[in-house]
């Protein structure tokens, strides 16, 4: 396993109220600039609103991804599934409410040649019903899965192999039609949600707000949690899992903990980040998705926060920005991020510390530590 | 202070009867029995593969042997238990390698050795803030001699320092049978002193200690007994004095 | 001339043909007369018979023969035949030719002779007469195919055995099945029972669905109690064949696809059993493999046309070398600076799988590629019942087989061999026993990425070959390392064999889709069990 330096075990306490403030701005700013004062110089147009609002749900979700694998040291290549899991649940919750209360057909019966919808959309409408069931079968899922590799001592390598595997297979299931989620097609052609059209003017807005709320939140919930006696039980594991067992730990329940958490937390982030973008198909969970939410991580830096927050806003920004003009370029550009993180800086950002950027200018300036590996 | 076991000095600690281990078609330990007692330093040593590391890999529970009983106090049967459940009753290991949480300071590893409720981990994070438990790191920081780095992280620590501090988190447990792998391996001289004063502060009447080394010097420095265990078998059991006098131990680190 | 026939026919014929010639030969150019006189004779039933003489032709005298015999009956059809005086001509713009030898008449007056008389039903007969020849002589598939459509309507000359011999040479399957099923309906349509019993008998030695559909369409209108008894068991034993067949192919698609998994696992295996590394881009190195045998192709086309039937061959140390070069750079430029970081050479075999995808779709483009097939990856040997063992599968097999030799040879007998074991065993140790590591280390990873790169190659005249191709297999590999235990041969290929087994069982049932669920449930439900694989090295971890 890898040694982590020791300065990447947890956020620095400066960075981590940065980005939280940060956050707490952008929740003021948003409505506002893209509310009432959209029309002036700093207004916010909806696109922009809704980028936003997108890029915090991939906040959201590198944050359940630093918890598992930046706290306790379990790599998942397969996120993508529960993000994808809220965002097909919401999606249904949509449409089962757009067809009960406000009488439109959902797409999907037309071309499922469907006369009525299915069992399993039973209670759907009922935004409760859909969002217990947001955390708990994603949770469900995180859990089976995760009690089945720990028990017997899947870890590393294999386990994140086989997370991308499960996600691998869930994609295959998805595209077919007799699934009954859409197939190929998913599902889209949302109309209201919580009773509001999605026309509506600020639902935008609304809905981007709403994503920076939960992820400040989740970020402040984790932080402390990652602080707290369980966090420090979750280091352990990373550091030296034989060492804790040893001394007395059953270290299944601690990982199965943290574990369940990150899924359900990538499954609500996957519940908001749908409605913004209105569509769900089975290319959510292409094994490059999941993939590239452990690029935000490793970018930003694993075992904090704030760089897993960060590290998510730079490379979905980026890629907003660059596959508007040169998508093939996309690729080519994420994989050389991908090679320089992973062979000059082994903790993401955190390496680039502004001393090291400043130690030329210096004069008596000492050797930079190097990274412990 | 606060001893609350009661065990007569003597007593058996951990009584290895009839064991047998084999990898495959290779055999480890072919018949072994072995006992260690309260209140004594016991050293093991043995040429490479003689089976020292693996018998310690049965009494923690990390290897399933194909015969044989262990039992801690003449009544646990250890063979039944997993690790966590081994440790638990009594059994602390250090490792061969150092192996402390890196990124978690000296204190932070010391609390989390402590266990005030082994029924559940929930209930032990709870505990944190516990008094009993800082008090508990105050001694055992003073024990090994790492008050003055109880906020480093232990990553950052030296490599003899790292050893005290893993012995430290095996004492916290206030463990009946504590058992050390080669301890001083890698050690600078100062080091090993150091270590050998502490290992030999470690004696009491209500623990055993079991330590496991190629460095004889040592061995005779702190044991009160020692074997000599060679393809599996003890060839010989007494003091460290006379295993040097001993022919068939001779022959067998020394050749013919 | 006899010996080119004879390597062109199957055992049974070769008999007949032997017996043939060794009456025939001799008296060839006195057969040639008797035949040209009887159709001259004027007597029906002597002309009919020399028909029918002719058209066994075919089978009986080699290609100059059936080639002389359509000549005569095409001029006896086309009334250019001429006879009279004991003499028969045929008359061609260039003057006239002796029928039997085909040589040129000279100072014979056409206008003399006159050609035999042709009723209906001998025009008839000598119509199939012409069609079974041209089914004989034919160079073009579509010819034959069409000379094959004239038979079945006009049956006059045709006989089982003709067909039989028909069967034989014909190099085009589709071609090759009609000519069966027409030559069982010649059988089964005798009037006699006890002839319709042999018929179905001789017909139910080749247990194909073709046969068996034939034998119960003959037997639909059957009345006779016996034949029905008879053909009733031969369907039973048809059926019985014919599920064998059917398990036996599914076996040995599993086995091709076995292959291809074998290769790209034993791979993985290896750089996972030594270095604790996952390629995620062994798929792409099994793509860069497969353009690298096409781009060989090309060359081959370009440069050397004659040897293009080789090309697959030539491409075995080309696709090897290719994959393996790129593996090599990878190792050197990135995974050896991310040594004690596994979960971190994930992300960056991942950057490096998206690298090469990308870089040959912009470059090559995305299209599937155009493979030349060979002979001898095209066609198959028929073995049992359906089952028919195509050479394209063979070929991946051998591929397979000859790098797990190759494998075994290298890892068991070389010295680099010995330090892949003992740095994979234990890397400090054999570090101390001063094996260079570093070194082991990237020729091992070469050593795996050539392998995938043979995967590549093998499956190129199976599976399409495009930029994204190599994604498909990386999970199933994986699958394969983890089932099999990391650093065992003999698990890789029972892995291998089993997960590919279960692909092909599962396909055509439920859908590829459930194959792969099932693989996945199997191998989590499987490392509850047994998390070192199943064939673990077992010692002290």
């Amino acid at each position: 396993m890898a040694k982590i330096q020791s300065d990447a075990r947890v956020d620095r306490p400066l960075l981590f109220r940065i980005v939280a403030i940060c956050l707490l701005a952008l929740i003021v700013a948003v409505p506002l600039l893209g509310g009432p004062l959209s029309g002036s110089a700093l207004g916010l147009t909806p696109y922009l609103a809704n980028i936003i609002g997108q890029i915090a749900t991939f906040a959201l979700l590198a944050l359940a991804l630093d918890l598992i694998w930046g706290f306790g040291g379990i790599l998942s290549l397969g996120h993508g599934l529960f993000f994808a899991m809220g965002g097909y649940l919401i999606a249904m919750h949509m449409l089962k409410a757009g067809y009960v209360y406000g009488g439109v057909t959902p797409d999907i019966m037309t071309f499922m040649g469907w006369t009525e919808l299915p069992a399993y959309w039973f209670g759907f409408e009922s935004f409760p019903y859909a969002f217990v069931l947001i955390l708990l079968v994603p949770g469900l899922v995180a859990f089976l899965y995760g009690w089945m590799s720990f028990r017997s001592r899947v870890s590393g390598v294999y386990f994140a192999i086989i997370t991308q595997a499960l996600t691998y297979v869930a994609m295959l299931l998805m595209y077919r039609n007799d699934t009954g989620f859409g197939g190929n097609n998913g599902m889209t052609g949302f109309s209201t949600l919580l009773g509001v059209p999605v026309g509506a003017p600020g639902m935008v807005t609304g809905l981007a707000t709403a994503s920076l709320v939960v992820l400040l939140l989740a970020f402040l919930a984790c932080g402390a949690l990652m602080r707290s006696p369980f966090g420090r039980l979750l280091i352990a594991i990373r550091d030296d899992e034989a060492r804790l067992r040893f001394l007395g730990y059953d270290t299944l329940w601690p990982k199965l903990a943290a574990w369940c958490l990150s899924g359900v937390l990538a499954a609500i982030a996957g519940a908001l980040y749908v409605p913004q973008v209105g569509i769900i198909n089975p290319r959510l969970l292409a094994p490059e998705v999941s993939i590239e939410i452990a690029v935000w991580v490793a970018l930003g830096g694993r075992g904090a926060l704030s760089g897993a927050v960060i590290g998510a806003i730079i490379i979905s920004a980026l890629k907003f920005w660059l596959t508007g003009f040169v998508p093939e370029a996309w690729p080519f550009i994420l994989a050389g991020v991908v090679l320089v993180v992973v062979t000059l800086l082994p903790n993401g950002l955190l390496d680039l510390k502004p001393q090291r950027l400043l130690a030329p200018l210096r004069r008596n300036r000492k050797p930079a530590p190097e990274p412990a590996e | 202070m606060n001893a609350v076991t009661m065990t007569a000095p003597g007593a058996q600690a951990i009584q290895i009867d009839g064991l047998r281990v084999s990898f495959g078609d290779f055999v480890a330990i072919p018949q072994l029995t072995f006992i260690a007692r309260y209140g004594e330093v016991h050293g093991v040593i043995g040429p490479n593969g003689a089976g020292k590391t693996t018998m310690l890999d049965v009494i923690t529970g990390k290897t399933r042997p194909k015969a044989g009983t262990v039992r801690l106090d003449g009544k646990v049967d250890l063979l039944g238990m997993d690790e966590p459940a081994i440790a638990l009753a009594g059994v602390g290991r250090k490792f061969q390698k150092p192996s402390v949480f890196e990124a978690l300071s000296v204190r932070e590893n010391l609390e989390t050795a402590l266990r005030l409720k082994p029924r559940s981990i929930l209930a032990e994070i709870r505990s944190w803030a516990d008094p009993r438990r800082g008090t508990r790191v105050a001694e055992v920081l003073e024990e090994i001699g790492l008050s003055d780095l109880a906020d480093t992280p232990a990553g950052i620590l030296a490599h003899g320092q790292k050893q005290w501090l893993e012995i430290g988190m095996l004492l916290m447990q206030r463990p009946k049978l504590l058992m050390l792998d080669e301890p001083v391996a890698g050690m600078t001289e100062e080091e090993t002193r150091h270590t050998a004063d502490l290992v030999r502060r470690l004696r009491s009447p209500e623990r055993a200690v079991l330590v496991i080394e190629h460095d004889m010097a040592f061995v005779e420095e702190i044991a009160d007994r020692v074997t000599v265990l060679h393809e599996g078998n003890p060839i010989f059991e007494g003091r460290m004095a006379d295993a040097r006098q001993d022919p068939l131990v001779r022959q067998v680190y020394l050749g013919r | 001339m006899p010996f080119r026939f004879l390597r062109l026919q199957g055992f049974l014929a070769a008999a007949i043909l032997l017996l043939a010639t060794l009456v025939a030969l001799p008296a060839a150019a006195q057969d040639r007369a008797d035949i040209v006189a009887e159709i001259c004779s004027g007597d029906f039933a002597a002309q009919q018979s020399a028909l029918s003489r002719l058209a066994g032709a075919g089978v009986e005298a080699g290609s100059e023969g059936a080639l002389w015999a359509r000549r005569i009956v095409e001029a006896f059809e086309g009334r250019s035949l001429r006879c009279g005086d004991g003499l028969a001509v045929i008359d061609t713009p260039d003057g006239p030719l002796r029928a039997s030898t085909l040589e040129p008449a000279e100072g014979v007056d056409t206008s003399t002779l006159s050609a035999p008389s042709v009723n209906l039903r001998l025009r008839a007969v000598a119509a199939s007469a012409g069609a079974v020849l041209r089914l004989f002589t034919e160079e073009s598939v579509a010819a034959r195919a069409e000379a094959a459509a004239y038979v079945d309507r006009r049956r006059e000359a045709l006989t089982p055995e003709i067909l039989a011999a028909a069967v034989e040479r014909e190099t085009d399957a589709a071609l090759r099945d009609t000519l069966s099923t027409l030559r069982a309906s010649l059988l089964l349509a005798d009037p006699d029972p006890v002839n319709r019993i042999a018929a179905i008998e001789a017909i139910a030695q080749d247990a194909t669905l073709r046969n068996r559909t034939a034998i119960a369409e003959a037997l639909a209108g059957e009345t006779d109690a016996a034949v029905l008894a008879a053909g009733e068991k031969a369907m039973a034993g048809i059926d019985r064949t014919l599920a064998l067949g059917k398990v036996l192919a599914t076996l040995y698609s599993g086995a091709s696809y076995a292959s291809v998994l074998f290769l790209a696992a034993l791979g993985l295996a290896i750089i996972f059993g030594l270095m604790g590394v996952i390629n995620l881009a062994q798929g792409e190195l099994i793509m860069i493999g497969a353009y690298a045998a096409w781009f060989t192709q090309e060359a081959i086309r370009a440069a050397l046309p004659g040897l293009l039937d080789y090309y697959l061959i030539l491409a075995i140390p080309v696709s090897f070398l290719a994959a393996a070069l790129v593996g090599l750079l990878m190792e050197v430029l990135v995974i050896r600076r991310l040594y004690d970081r596994p979960l971190m050479t994930l992300l960056a075999t991942w950057a490096i799988s998206l690298l090469l995808i990308n870089t040959v779709r912009v470059t090559v483009g995305s299209q599937n590629l155009e493979f030349y097939q060979p002979a001898y990856v095209s066609g198959g040997f028929p073995v049992l019942g359906d089952f028919i063992m195509t050479s394209n599968r063979l070929f991946a097999i051998a591929v397979a087989l000859f790098a797990f030799i190759a494998v075994v040879i290298l890892l068991r007998r070389s010295l680099f061999g010995m330090n892949v074991r003992a740095v994979t065993q234990n890397r400090a140790m054999a570090g101390a026993a001063g094996i260079d590591t570093r070194r082991t280390d990237m020729m091992a990873f070469a050593l795996g990425s050539g392998l995938a790169g043979l995967a590549g190659l093998a499956l190129s005249p199976l599976y399409n070959v495009n930029p994204g191709m190599g994604t498909g297999f990386i999970v199933d590999s994986f699958m394969v390392v983890v089932l099999g235990g990391v650093g065992s041969l003999v698990g890789a290929i029972v892995a291998a064999l089993g997960i590919g087994q279960i692909n092909v069982v599962i396909e055509p049932i439920y859908g590829a889709v459930a194959a792969k669920v099932l693989v996945l449930l199997l191998v989590i439900v499987f490392i509850q069990w047994r998390p070192e694989g199943l064939f673990a090295p077992k010692g002290r971890r």
